[in-house]
C-alpha cells in the first residue's frame, strides 16, 4: 500500500484520469503471462471440473422443467442481479455485498482487457471516448467495492457474527485471503488512474493486478466463493414455489436415503451455500439450542458429495447429517425463505425425512402412534370419527350437498380438538351473520398433513386420494378453512394425485368480507402472530392483520410478516412429545407478550395450541388469546338483535 | 425360528354397524375393515422375536377374498410369508366358529412345523378368545394365554403372563408351542412405503377351505345392538343427605356394595 502511494510523487509526468497502461510486455513476460494463466485455469478446472462432474453425475430431477422461463428470469433479475434478497433480509452487509458484485459485474470488461493489453491487442482505448467514460465508470465501482469489501473484512473477522461461524470450524482465512484480493484489485486499478503511461510504476501495478486475478481465480472453486458462478445458476434453476416436493418416481424411490437419490439441483444447491448462515439464524430449532442446524446441513451434503460423490450407497443420514436433527425441523421455511443463493431447505429437509419414514428406518414412538392414528382412525388426534358427528350435530352445521358456495373444511383441530372447535364455531357464526351459505363433509379425514411433512408418503398419499374422490363425489368447487396447514397441503401437495378444488383461509374470506362486519374496537392493543404456512407458504400477511384490527390497534412483535418467529407446531413436531432445550413456542410467545398487547390473535389453529400451552405458565396476568375468527365473531351483535339479518 | 401369526380382518372399530337381513350377523357390504388389535400386537411380538433371533415370519388368514389386504398389511410391516385361507362363501364365512376356524389354520399350518404360533388374545368383532386354545390343540403342542412378554431361553422360551388383579405369572415353555398376546404390550410399527412395495413381491398362497370337514358346532341364534340408555340421576339435598342416597343406591340399586 506504501508503495501505491508512493507512486504518483515518483513520477511527476502522469496523467491524472486516464488508465495508465505497462510498458509493452518483452515476449518472455508474454509466454509467462501465458504460462500463469494456462496454470491457473488448470488449477481452477482440476477443482470445478470435479464439481460440476458430480453434479452432473447426480440424479435427474423429476418433473423438472425450464418452462415457464419468464418467473426463472424474473427471480434472476430480481434477485441476483439486483440482489434485492441479499440486501432486503440484511441491509447494511447486504448492501456492501451488492457493491461487491456489481463492482465485479462492471470489471467484467475491464478484465477482459487487462489481458488483452498483456499480450498487445488491448480494445479499450484510455484515450478514446468509450475507454476513458468505461474506466471512469468502473473506477466509480472500484471505489464502492473497495469500501464495501473492507467493511465487510471488519464485519467478519472483528464484528465476528455468530453466524458467519460453522460449528466446530475456525473462523476461515480463505475469506481474508479473497477480501485482500478483491481489495489488491481495486486499488491497483484505482491506483493505475496516478500513473504515468507505460512507466515503470504502471508496469508494477499492472502486474500486481494480474497476479491477483490469477490467484483469485483457482480459489473460488476452492472456497465457498464458489457461489459467484454456481449461484446465479441454483436461482435461475431453481423448483420454485416454496417447499415444493418432487413425487417419488417408480418403485425404488423412497426419498432422499443414499447418494444415489441426491438429485442434480440438490447438489447444485449443496455446492452453492455461501456459508452466510441466515437460514440459521432465522431457525426456530437452532435458536432453541436443539441439535438441528439447517446451514449444517447444506453443508453435510456437501461433504458427503466431496467424499462418497452422488452413486455412494451409503445412508445420507448419519456420519454427515443428523437423523435427530432432521427431524427437529418444523417445517416453518424461514431457511429456505431467508437463502440468498436459492437453496431450497424444505425439499431437502422433508426428503431425508421420507428417506427414513418411508423405508422404515425413523423409530420414534409418538411417530409410530400418530401413524397408526391417521392410518385406522383418519385423523392425526387418533380420536373416533363418532366424535366429529357428535360435534357437527350439535353444533348444527349444515352438511354440504353441492348447493352451497363453500365447503367448511374442519379439519383435524376444527373436527376434534376443543379449542379448534370454538375457532370453527365462530368462524360458523360470522359466515351465517354474512348470509354466505356453506356446508361441512359428513365425513372428512386428515389432509395428511402431518405424514407429508414427516415423510411418510404412504398415509399421506392414502389420505389425499381419498379426500380427492370425497370431494369430486360431493362436488365440491371451493373450500374454506381455519387451518393454514389444511389450505397448504390442499391447494399445493394434493397436487401430486389429482386437482384438488380452489381454497382458502379464513383470513383472506373475512378481509373480503370485512367492510360488512361490524367493528367496536376497545383502547386495548392487538398483536397479530403470523403462522408459517400463511406467511411465507401462501404469502399472506395483511389479511389476518386487517381482522385482529377489528379488537383493537395492532402492535408489532420484534419478529413478524414474513421474518415471523414459528410457534413449534409445524412439521408434524406438534404430535412429536417434548422438546430438546427451549420450547420454540415459549420463545414466540414471550417476543408477543414483550409488545404489552392485551389480545394476541392468531390465525391457526395449531399456532393457538402452542401459544396458549406457552402462555399458560408464563406468568401472571397473561395476554387473552384470540383466533381471528373469534375475533370478528366477537364484534357481531347479540343473536337477539334484531338488526341481524 | 419359525412363527406362525394367526390373524384375522375385523370391522373397523368406528365403522356403522348394522345388524343384516337374517338377523344373524352384522352386514358386512361396504363396512371398513381393519386388522384385528391384539392381533397386531401377535405380529408385532413375531416381528421382533425375528429381528432377535433370525428365522421367517408366516401370516395366516381364515376369511374373504379382501381379507388378502390384511395379509399384505402384515407382509408391508415384515412378515416374510402369507397364506390365505379363502372362504368366498360368505353365508358360510359367517357360520364358521372357533372351533371350524382353528381346523382350517391347523390344516394349513401343520405341514409348516412351526417352532412358534402366536395368535391375539381375542377378535375384536366375536370375542370368544378360544380360536387360540383350539388350534394349540388340534396342533399338539402347549399353549400360554394373555401373553405380555416373551424370552427365548435355550430350553425353549419364557412368558409373561397377565393374571387378574395385577398378578402376573412367568412360565417356562418348551417349543413349539403357541401364545394368544395380550394387546398394548409392545409399540407397533407404523406400515411404509417401501414395506408395502416390497410386500407386493413376497408370497402369498391361497388355498381353498375345505368347508365339508369342518362342521360348526356352535350355531348362532341373532344378533342385537346394545340398547342405548341413559340414566342419570341427579341426587339432591345437603352434601350428608346426598350421599346417604348415593350409599343406599349403591347397596340396593347397584348392588356393588
Ligand atoms: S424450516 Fe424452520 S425449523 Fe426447519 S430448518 Fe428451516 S428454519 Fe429451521
Ligand atoms: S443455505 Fe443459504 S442461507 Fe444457509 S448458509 Fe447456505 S447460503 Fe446462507
Amino acid at each position: 500500500m506504501a508503495l501505491l502511494l508512493a507512486l504518483p510523487a515518483a513520477s511527476p509526468a502522469f496523467s491524472l484520469g486516464s488508465l495508465a497502461e505497462p510498458a509493452p510486455l518483452l515476449l518472455a513476460e508474454k509466454a509467462l503471462l501465458l504460462a500463469l494463466i494456462l496454470t491457473c485455469a488448470w488449477l481452477f478446472w482440476r477443482r470445478f471440473g470435479v464439481v460440476v462432474a458430480r453434479i452432473r453425475a447426480s440424479r435427474k430431477d423429476p418433473n423438472f422443467s425450464l418452462a415457464p422461463i419468464a418467473p426463472r428470469v424474473r427471480d434472476f433479475v430480481w434477485e441476483v442481479l439486483c440482489q434485492a434478497k441479499v440486501i432486503r433480509e440484511r441491509p447494511l452487509p447486504g448492501l456492501a455485498h451488492a457493491f461487491v458484485f456489481w463492482g465485479f459485474l462492471a470489471f467484467a470488461l475491464v478484465t477482459l482487457n487487462h489481458f488483452a493489453v498483456g499480450f498487445g491487442f488491448p480494445f479499450l482505448s484510455s484515450t478514446g471516448i468509450f475507454g476513458r467514460f468505461y474506466f471512469a465508470f468502473a473506477a466509480c465501482f472500484a471505489v464502492t467495492c473497495a469500501i464495501s469489501i473492507a467493511a465487510l473484512f471488519v464485519r467478519r473477522f472483528l464484528i465476528q457474527p455468530v453466524w458467519l461461524a460453522r460449528v466446530g470450524h475456525k473462523i476461515s482465512w480463505e475469506s481474508g485471503l479473497i477480501a485482500g484480493l478483491i481489495f489488491t484489485l481495486m486499488a491497483t486499478y484505482l491506483a493505475s488512474f496516478l500513473v504515468p503511461d507505460g512507466s515503470p510504476s504502471a508496469t508494477i501495478l499492472w502486474w500486481a493486478h494480474t497476479l491477483s486475478l490469477l490467484v483469485f481465480l483457482p480459489l473460488v472453486p476452492h472456497t465457498k466463493h464458489l457461489h459467484l458462478i454456481l449461484s446465479p445458476l441454483t436461482v435461475f434453476l431453481s423448483r420454485g414455489g416454496f417447499s415444493r416436493i418432487p413425487p417419488l418416481v417408480g418403485d425404488e424411490d423412497f426419498g432422499l436415503v443414499t447418494g444415489r437419490d441426491l438429485t442434480q439441483l440438490v447438489s447444485l444447491q449443496a455446492y452453492s451455500c455461501v456459508e452466510c448462515g441466515r437460514c440459521t439464524e432465522h431457525c426456530p430449532a437452532a435458536n432453541t439450542g436443539k441439535a438441528l442446524n439447517p446451514k449444517e446441513i447444506i453443508l453435510g451434503l456437501r461433504s458427503y458429495l466431496n467424499d462418497l460423490g452422488p452413486t455412494s450407497e451409503e445412508p445420507l443420514l448419519g456420519k454427515y447429517i443428523s437423523q435427530e436433527a432432521v427431524f427437529q425441523c418444523t417445517t416453518c421455511g424461514a431457511c429456505e425463505y431467508q437463502c440468498p443463493v436459492g437453496i431450497e431447505h424444505l425439499p431437502i429437509i422433508i426428503g431425508l425425512r421420507r428417506g427414513a419414514t418411508n423405508t422404515g428406518t425413523w423409530e420414534d414412538d409418538y411417530a409410530g402412534k400418530l401413524f397408526n392414528a391417521m392410518e385406522r382412525n383418519s385423523n392425526a388426534l387418533g380420536l373416533s370419527a363418532l366424535d366429529r358427528d357428535k360435534f357437527i350435530q350439535k353444533q348444527a352445521f349444515p352438511i354440504f350437498d353441492g348447493s352451497q358456495d363453500y365447503c367448511l373444511w374442519l379439519g383435524c383441530m376444527g373436527g376434534y380438538d376443543p379449542n379448534g372447535r370454538e375457532i370453527v364455531s365462530s368462524f360458523a357464526e360470522v359466515m351465517n351473520y354474512l348470509g354466505t351459505s356453506y356446508g361441512v363433509l359428513r365425513k372428512e379425514k386428515c389432509t395428511g398433513d402431518p405424514a407429508r411433512r414427516l415423510g411418510n408418503d404412504l398415509v399421506f398419499q392414502m389420505l389425499a386420494e381419498a379426500n380427492l374422490e370425497a370431494l369430486k363425489q360431493n362436488k365440491v368447487k371451493k373450500i374454506v378453512t381455519i387451518c393454514p396447514h389444511c389450505v397448504r397441503t390442499i391447494q399445493e401437495d394434493w397436487k401430486e394425485f389429482g386437482t384438488p378444488p380452489e381454497v382458502e383461509h379464513h383470513s383472506e374470506f373475512l378481509a373480503r368480507h370485512q367492510a360488512r362486519l361490524p367493528r367496536n374496537p376497545s383502547q386495548d392493543s392487538v398483536v397479530f402472530h403470523d403462522p408459517c404456512y400463511l406467511d411465507r407458504y401462501r404469502g399472506i400477511t395483511e389479511e389476518p392483520r386487517q381482522i385482529a384490527a377489528l379488537a383493537g390497534p395492532l402492535v408489532e412483535a420484534e419478529q413478524s410478516h414474513q421474518r415471523s418467529f414459528c410457534c413449534g407446531a409445524g412439521g408434524g413436531l406438534a404430535f412429536l412429545g417434548e422438546e430438546h432445550g427451549e420450547r420454540v413456542s415459549q420463545v414466540r410467545t414471550a417476543q408477543l407478550t414483550a409488545t404489552g398487547a392485551s389480545t394476541i390473535a392468531a390465525a391457526c389453529p395449531f399456532c393457538n395450541s402452542m401459544l396458549r400451552d406457552a402462555l399458560a405458565d408464563s406468568g401472571p396476568n397473561p395476554p387473552q388469546l384470540l383466533d381471528i375468527a373469534q375475533i370478528a365473531a366477537a364484534s357481531l351483535p347479540p343473536k337477539s338483535d334484531p338488526t341481524q339479518p | 425360528m419359525k412363527i406362525i401369526v394367526a390373524i384375522k380382518q375385523v370391522p373397523e372399530r368406528d365403522a356403522r354397524i348394522r345388524i343384516d337381513a337374517a338377523g344373524k350377523w352384522i352386514d358386512l357390504q361396504d363396512i371398513e375393515v381393519a386388522l384385528n388389535e391384539s392381533d397386531a400386537y401377535a405380529l408385532e411380538e413375531a416381528l421382533q422375536l425375528k429381528e432377535a433371533q433370525g428365522g421367517e415370519v408366516v401370516a395366516i388368514s381364515v376369511g374373504p377374498e379382501r381379507a388378502g389386504q390384511t395379509i399384505r398389511e402384515a407382509l408391508a410391516k415384515g412378515a416374510d410369508r402369507g397364506i390365505h385361507v379363502e372362504v368366498s362363501d360368505p353365508d358360510a364365512l359367517t357360520n364358521l366358529d372357533s372351533l371350524a376356524i382353528a381346523r382350517l389354520l391347523a390344516s394349513a399350518i401343520r405341514d409348516e412345523q412351526p417352532d412358534l404360533v402366536l395368535t391375539g388374545l381375542q377378535s375384536d368383532d366375536l370375542g370368544f378368545g378360544q380360536t387360540g386354545v383350539i388350534l394349540a390343540e388340534l396342533l399338539g403342542i402347549p399353549h400360554a394365554t394373555l401373553i405380555l412378554k416373551t424370552e427365548v431361553t435355550s430350553t425353549g422360551i419364557r412368558v409373561l403372563r397377565e393374571l387378574e388383579d395385577g398378578w402376573f405369572q412367568h412360565i417356562d415353555m418348551p417349543t413349539p408351542a403357541l401364545l394368544t398376546i395380550q394387546s398394548g404390550t409392545n409399540k407397533l410399527r407404523y406400515a411404509t412405503l417401501m414395506g408395502i412395495k416390497r410386500a407386493k413381491m413376497k408370497e402369498l398362497r391361497a388355498v381353498t377351505a375345505d368347508l365339508a370337514s369342518v362342521a360348526p358346532v356352535l350355531v348362532r341364534d341373532r344378533v342385537t345392538l346394545p340398547s342405548k340408555q341413559r340414566t342419570t340421576e341427579i341426587l339432591t339435598g345437603t352434601p350428608a343427605e346426598a350421599a346417604q342416597k348415593l350409599v343406599d343406591k349403591l347397596q340396593a340399586e347397584a348392588r356393588v356394595l
